[in-house]
């Protein structure tokens, strides 16, 4: 606390000032403190440091010590294996499917997801009557839960009641069962996660697209450029910081994908839509492997810190 | 970029929106808009209509409207206690994750923004370490520090979690909207006899409605959709929220859709009217967390 | 109502030092006036008397208490800011009770104290308003209205017209000031703009670099500036200054600078000669002059007439002089022009220490207080 004590009252101001010392207070921001601090830091600071270090802080530091056991969760971890729980993950196949599994939603996010989501934000962001139901209507999956998303679209899915088992009937084709389908169903999977968020990124879009000053717009047209000149050499590297931010959340939403897969296969059929946090939940948490299940956690962790890193090395560097 | 609610009000900053497209472009954006509103409502229609039909009707006619309204479909559900207790448990859950993730990250940020202290600027990056990782990094750990504080199937053990993930993006939220409050307001409550407490009180919080807003309807909306947590914390029935609840109800009736998707129905219900009724509020709370964090 | 007593005030942040010990004493009910360029530490020795800066070293003293360790709540003080500062959400009559109410006051006291502030600043139509609501003038007035309620030994104002139209800011400058008639209570002022002090200001601390450089009525400020800064800070447009030496002339000394100008020095100057001084005379004791009585000779470079008197920018040897002249048929850019210095307005300078060079008169009190 830098609660430097001015002069006690009735001291001499006759004395030299160099021999008064001081605590320097240096000036932080232009911030500088009046009055008295420690009720504010007493009272308001603890919750939540205690909240957040016993929920998170400590439970990935743990994830990381349990991971190096075989530990079932009661008693003491005892029975230390080294890296073996991570050995074991390497060698699973389900793992590596989900591995790829969340690799290619990350593909799939950016390839797709991103492309569809910005034509949408500059179609609605055209002075036309009912634009805004249509941002409405594009946003609404985006606030459904996951597992509503996902049960909704496993009725969709379904080969004896649902949509496309009609349509496919319509046009002639067999009844396909698209989630029962270990070669299909991750892109079934895909479709619905492009369909639940491509909404967000839209409105990121949106909010983008009006940050841009108007007048740039009018310079290019003087310039003579045509709407797709104007598109790559304006909006585009004017909407960047947008896209970043756009492309971090995919990322870090891919990363922790589970409450839709599980209404929507649970991870099946045999382990081909796994993603990391599903295959966390079906081998470590459901069986109570918590040393195996951490091994995970830390994976997912280390991704997450490489990732991090790659993306400020990568995007941060003009900020 | 701060106020996208704004957006759907106000004219569009969007520079080549200013002229109205003529008639083909017209054709081209209304013709995309359709196709592509169609696909996000369909599956939604389909959902609630089906919640009317019979199963057999369902088989044969899965789009359309029901030749026989089953009304009964809906009524037998929303008669049931069971959907209630299921959304009286989210909402209580919800509820009480929201009251504190407001009242500790407001507290903290608010200290972050105005005090200097030792070691404030590590403490700020701390907090937004929470930012990085997703819960299940530390899932299991979690669940063994929970039922260790004896919180296992209880409220609090899924609140508390909770709270504690959200607290990164809320503190962050708070604090650069805090930081924005006019540092002679502070002068001036100082000089007019008030403390860090008291200004906190009644200057900081009446002025910070707006931000108070949005961090609640992250909180909530995050705590109301959440499936994970409480899978893992709770365990009778009666303490489930309804993403837990539907999952239950969908396995008992897996193969009676026509039950199942009016059970779906009813319980996206609440979310899509409160969507309609605050879209405002709800679209710029939401995307907040990515355009001002 | 209280004297202030600063003695020896300094301030450092972090190893920087803002103000290098000033010692100021402010009579009771006397309205005084902290003047000086930006950042030469006015402010912060106004925040410092607020107890809204810690004391780094020295003593404040209001009336008859040391306060170094005072909260502002404690001194029995009130300050009106810059930028206003009033409570968005609070209507102006809830910003005008704001401190009553954190001391928890009865609601009658709050009520009186505020009808009372109301009537003295011609508030009372708008107690129900918001700030946003009203005007930059009204924002000010519930401002000091806000100060007025408290009731305090002291008011403090940092740089509080700074906002304001030029017009608005005239005519707040004569409420504050009959406020203060009226009041009869201590203030203290900070501005950077020197019309504002020498207008209102019983007296005026010129503040330069952390340092006092003279403390005096305004027209002792403005008639014997005690040095180079105080001279060249008061007045507008501010005093000529010519760098030379005293020369010995035809029986009497002279003032010669490098370029070969030769200039009078006031009558009992007892500089010795060889001396280097700074020469200063303002532009309104320059004169035009017939060829015959002229101290020296100019060209016009720029004529700016303002109405009342003309400016006139000329070149005096290598030196550019300013003079404001009246009713003379002033000549064209280019032509040459005689002028006459008015003898009893001359200002010298020492040129090493910038100190003023007239044991003649009198120093004023303040010229002390600029510490070692």
């Amino acid at each position: 606390m830098a609660q430097a004590t001015s002069l006690a009252p009735g001291k001499s101001p006759l004395v030299e000032p160099a021999a008064q010392s001081r605590a320097p207070a240096r000036r932080s921001g232009g911030l500088r403190n009046i009055g008295r601090t420690w009720p504010v830091l007493v009272l308001f600071l603890p919750p939540a440091i205690l909240l957040f270090t016993l929920f998170v802080i400590l439970p990935i530091g743990e994830a990381g010590w349990y991971s190096l056991f075989d530990w079932s969760g009661y008693g003491r971890p005892d029975e230390f294996i080294g890296l073996k729980n991570f050995e074991l993950l390497w060698r699973s196949g389900a793992f590596r499917t989900a591995l790829t599994n969340n690799g290619l939603i990350i593909v799939i996010s950016l390839a797709l997801q991103l492309p569809l989501a910005l034509w949408l934000a500059t179609l609605v962001s055209h002075r036309i009557p009912g634009a805004t139901v249509f941002r409405l209507i594009f946003f609404l999956p985006y606030v459904l839960a996951d597992v509503a998303a996902g049960l909704i679209w496993r009725f969709i899915y379904d080969g004896d009641y649902g949509l496309v088992a009609s349509i496919a009937s319509l046009l002639g084709f067999e009844t396909p069962y698209v989630l029962a389908d270990r070669t299909i169903a991750i892109y079934a999977v895909l479709a619905v996660i492009v369909w639940k968020y491509f909404g967000f990124h839209m409105m990121l879009f949106i909010a983008g697209l009006q940050s841009i000053d108007k007048s740039l717009y009018e310079a290019a047209d003087i310039d003579g450029a045509t709407g797709w000149q104007k598109f790559t050499n304006v909006t585009l590297p004017l909407l960047s910081p947008t896209i970043r931010l756009s492309v971090f959340f995919a990322v870090v939403g891919s990363l922790q994908l589970f409450d839709m897969i599980m209404p929507l296969t649970g991870g099946g059929p045999s382990n081909s839509t796994q993603t990391m946090v599903t295959f966390l939940y079906t081998y470590g948490i459901t069986r109570m492997k918590v040393g195996f299940g951490s091994a995970i956690g830390v994976v997912l962790f280390v991704i997450c810190v490489t990732l991090a890193f790659g993306y400020r090395r990568i995007f941060m560097k003009n900020d | 970029m701060t106020d996208l609610a704004a957006t759907s009000g106000r004219q569009p900053g969007y520079a080549e929106s200013r002229r109205r497209p003529d008639f083909v472009t017209q054709l081209y954006i209304y013709g995309s808009l359709f196709i592509v509103a169609a696909i996000v409502l369909v599956p939604l229609l389909t959902t609630a209509l089906g919640g009317l039909k019979t199963l057999g009707e369902l088989r044969v006619n899965p789009f359309g409207l029901p030749t026989q309204w089953q009304w009964a479909n809906y009524g037998d559900i929303l008669f049931s206690s069971r959907y209630w207790r299921m959304l009286g448990n989210s909402f209580l859950i919800a509820g009480l994750t929201t009251a504190l993730t407001l009242a500790v990250a407001a507290m903290a940020a608010f200290t972050l923004a105005h005090v200097r202290f030792f070691g404030a600027g590590f403490l700020m990056n701390y907090f937004l370490l929470g930012l990085m990782f997703p819960i299940a990094t530390a899932i299991l750990p979690l669940f063994i520090r929970i039922r260790d504080l004896g919180l296992l199937d209880s409220y609090m053990g899924v609140v508390l979690p909770q709270v504690a993930f959200g607290l990164g993006m809320a503190i962050l939220l708070f604090r650069n909207f805090f930081r924005n409050v006019p540092k002679e307001l502070f002068d001036a409550a100082f000089v007019d006899g008030s403390g860090y407490i008291r200004f906190f009180w009644y200057v900081t919080l009446p002025l910070s409605r707006p931000i108070l807003a949005t961090v609640a309807i992250v909180a909530f909306v995050n705590s109301w959709n959440n499936y994970i947590m409480p899978l893992i914390m709770l365990n009778s029935q009666d303490k489930y929220p309804w993403p837990l609840g539907i999952m239950v109800y969908q396995g008992e009736f897996s193969t009676d859709w026509q039950l199942v998707l009016a059970f779906i129905t009813l319980t996206i219900l609440p979310t899509v009217i409160v969507f309609f009724a605050a879209q405002k509020h709800i679209v710029s709370g939401l995307t907040a967390g990515a355009v001002k964090g | 109502m209280a004297r202030i007593a600063l003695q020896s005030v300094r301030k450092s942040f972090g190893y920087h030092p803002v103000l290098h010990g000033v010692s100021i004493d402010i009579e009771d009910g006397e309205f005084v006036i902290l003047v000086g360029p930006s950042g030469c530490g006015k402010s912060t020795l106004l925040r410092m008397i607020a107890g809204l800066e810690e004391v780094t070293a020295g003593d404040i003293r209001i009336g008859d208490r040391v306060v170094n360790d005072l909260a502002p709540k404690e001194r029995d003080i009130a300050m009106v800011f810059q930028n206003y500062a009033l409570y968005p959400h609070m209507t102006v009559a809830e910003n005008m009770a704001f401190s009553l109410k954190l001391a928890g006051a009865p609601k009658a006291e709050k009520d009186a104290a505020v009808g009372r502030a109301a009537e003295i600043l011609g508030l009372a139509p708008l107690l129900g308003r918001y700030p946003k609501e009203l005007s930059g003038g009204q924002r000010q007035r519930v401002a000091m209205g806000r100060a007025i309620v408290r009731d305090p030994s002291v008011f403090l104002f940092d740089e509080p017209l700074s906002n304001l139209d030029a017009k608005l800011r005239v005519q707040m400058r004569g409420e504050i000031k009959s406020l203060h008639q009226r009041l009869k209570t201590t203030m203290v002022y900070v501005t950077h703009d020197q019309i504002e002090a020498m207008t209102m200001a019983d007296r005026i601390v010129v503040m330069n670099g952390g340092r006092v450089e003279q403390i005096g009525r305004p027209l002792d400020l403005y008639e014997t500036p005690a040095n180079l800064f105080v001279a060249s800070f008061i007045g507008s447009p501010s005093m000529n200054l010519i760098e030379g030496e005293v020369a010995r002339g035809d029986g009497r000394p002279l003032f010669r600078t490098t370029d070969g100008l030769a200039l009078p020095l006031p009558d009992g100057t007892n500089a010795a000669p060889g001396r280097r001084l700074v020469y200063g005379v303002r532009p309104e004791h320059v004169a035009p002059a017939a060829e015959a009585d002229a101290d020296a000779t100019a060209t016009i470079e720029l004529v700016e007439p303002t109405g009342a008197e003309t400016q006139v920018q000329m070149r005096l040897g290598e030196h550019l002089a300013t003079g404001t002249f009246r009713d003379w048929p002033i000549g064209r850019p280019g032509e040459r022009i005689g002028l006459r210095l008015q003898r009893d307005k001359i200002h010298l300078f020492d040129q090493e220490t910038g100190e003023r060079l007239d044991a003649a008169r009198p120093r004023t009190a303040g010229a002390a207080g600029r510490a070692a």
